[in-house]
């Protein structure tokens, strides 16, 4: 592990960041499209510089804001008070290891055991781990996790992971209305049509194409996150140790969960990708799991 | 022919421009990981008469020890990196066996000032250590690039900058006796 291979990292996330601003804007942009097709044709034309503009104050907003907007909607809160000194120390120190300024220490109340990173970036960033985490693991172990988050903040993976979390969002709620509508529009039809229909080819290849668009958007962006927060939990996994010098501290941190969490920790799925291990775990796992499997990266760590 | 003088020219340039900085940037890397060791150091060095007045107050005749501490705290002001290092980790040593004397005295053991203390001090000594870990990664990255092909060619006689050891005492565990 060498100083380049985080400085790809960063510029893999720069990339992917883009990427995924594209892709959304045009999943938006189509599925503004549809409805507008669907609702008033003679607007089409605003259709685009609206949603443009649309689309690019809600990236700067998820940009600037995203990590309030995640920390807030897993309950988070500052890690202040003499029973969280250790942890305020842990990320301190850890931080000071990996030349970073040091992130806002923040605490999840709940017996899971969890952790997760958020912001903007290095000079912005916020770390969590739940009151399980802090009761559950010794000192080392506790360590472990939270050098695992740091390197997240470093390799600038939580500035794409929280962009990830907010734009999600947002396609899954437009596909969720355009679907909606979908289903009352055929009903109207269903007693008589009074729209009268301009049956070009065009207008019905866009509708297919909103129509397919609104179903698969949520499912196209979800398998872009897990296809890349699985190499970057391994990255982190990997740097992580690094820092601590002690990949067994992290290790057998991950054995204590595994054998500990009940797998529902009541987060919304658009976030569970942010989290050190999947907060949702559901009978379909290895396919769709936003992590990649714990035996493995135990046995990743065990090998270092 | 005098497009192609100007293109290798415009390279070199540009190789010249990217190692010159990438040395500049991580000497000064150098220089900040120095001044985190040195902010954690000022931390502890403020930190150390209070701890010393609490254990005075339960425990004023170790005077041995007092003087220890005074000692290595005195060597820390000023000097170059290796020698406020060593003064350091002289203090190290002399906080250690003040922390195995008091293992002697419940009552200070058990007080409220004196555990808020030790748990400051072992914050601010593994911060310390993280601190160094750090300048010593950067030391090497330093290193690495100054004396390996092509970085060796843009040194221009800069000299390899020494790693901050970790003194042998410190990797042994502490040994009292009474």
């Amino acid at each position: 592990m060498g100083r380049l291979d985080i400085r790809d990292e960063m510029a893999r996330n720069r990339r992917a960041s883009f990427l995924l601003i594209v892709v959304v804007a045009a999943v938006v942009v189509g599925l503004a499209y549809t409805l507008a097709l669907l609702f008033a044709p003679e607007y089409l034309i605003f259709v685009l510089p609206f949603s443009l503009i649309f689309i690019a104050i809600y990236t700067y907003s998820s940009y600037m804001y995203g990590d309030q907007v995640v920390l807030s909607a897993t309950g988070a809160v500052p890690a202040e008070g003499r029973e969280y000194v250790y942890l305020r120390d842990t990320v301190e120190g850890l931080s000071i290891a990996a030349g970073i300024p040091a992130p806002k220490p923040y605490v999840i109340r709940s017996d899971e055991m969890n952790a997760f990173a958020t912001g903007r970036g290095p000079e912005h960033a916020s770390v969590a781990v739940t009151t399980g985490l802090i009761q559950g693991l010794d000192r080392q172990e506790l360590e472990g996790v939270v050098g695992h988050e740091i390197s997240h903040v470093r390799n600038r993976d939580i500035q794409f992971m929280t962009l990830v979390a907010v734009l999600v969002g947002l396609a899954a709620i437009l596909s969720h209305v355009i679907l909606r509508t979908f289903r009352y529009g055929g009903m109207m039809r269903g007693r008589g049509d009074r729209r009268e229909r301009r049956g070009g080819g065009i207008e019905v290849v866009i509708l297919v194409v909103g129509f397919i668009l609104a179903i698969f958007a949520p499912i196209l962006t979800r398998l872009v996150q897990f296809a890349v927060s699985r190499r970057r939990e391994f990255l982190a996994d990997a740097s992580g140790a690094e820092l601590t010098r002690y990949p067994e501290g992290l290790a057998s941190a991950l054995e204590k969960i595994t054998g500990h969490n009940r797998g529902k920790m009541d987060v919304s799925e658009a976030v569970s990708h942010l989290f050190f291990v999947d907060p949702n775990r559901s009978a379909l796992d290895s396919l769709y799991a936003t992590h990649p499997p714990m035996e493995e990266r135990i046995r990743r760590l065990r090998e270092m | 022919m005098i497009g192609g003088i100007v293109v290798i020219a415009a390279i070199i340039i540009l190789v010249f421009v990217y190692y010159y900085n990438r040395i500049r940037i991580l000497s000064n890397r150098i220089e900040e990981a120095w001044a985190q060791i040195d902010v954690q150091l000022k931390k502890r060095y403020d930190l150390v008469p209070n701890l010393v007045e609490t254990v005075k107050g339960y425990a004023a005749h170790e005077r041995g020890i007092f003087e220890k501490i005074a000692e290595a705290r005195a060597g820390m002001i000023s000097g170059s990196r290796e020698g406020r290092m060593e003064a350091s980790n002289a203090l190290t040593g002399a906080l250690r066996s003040l922390f195995a004397v008091a293992e002697a005295y419940p009552v200070l053991r058990a007080a409220e000032n004196f555990k808020l203390l030790q748990e400051q001090l072992e914050g601010i000594e593994n911060k310390i250590a993280y601190a160094r870990q750090f300048y010593n990664s950067s030391v090497l990255a330093f290193n690495n690039l100054i004396t390996t092909i092509p970085g060796a060619w843009f040194a221009g006689g800069r000299q390899k900058n020494a790693f901050l050891e970790v003194p042998e005492a410190e990797r042994e565990p502490v040994r009292v006796a009474f």
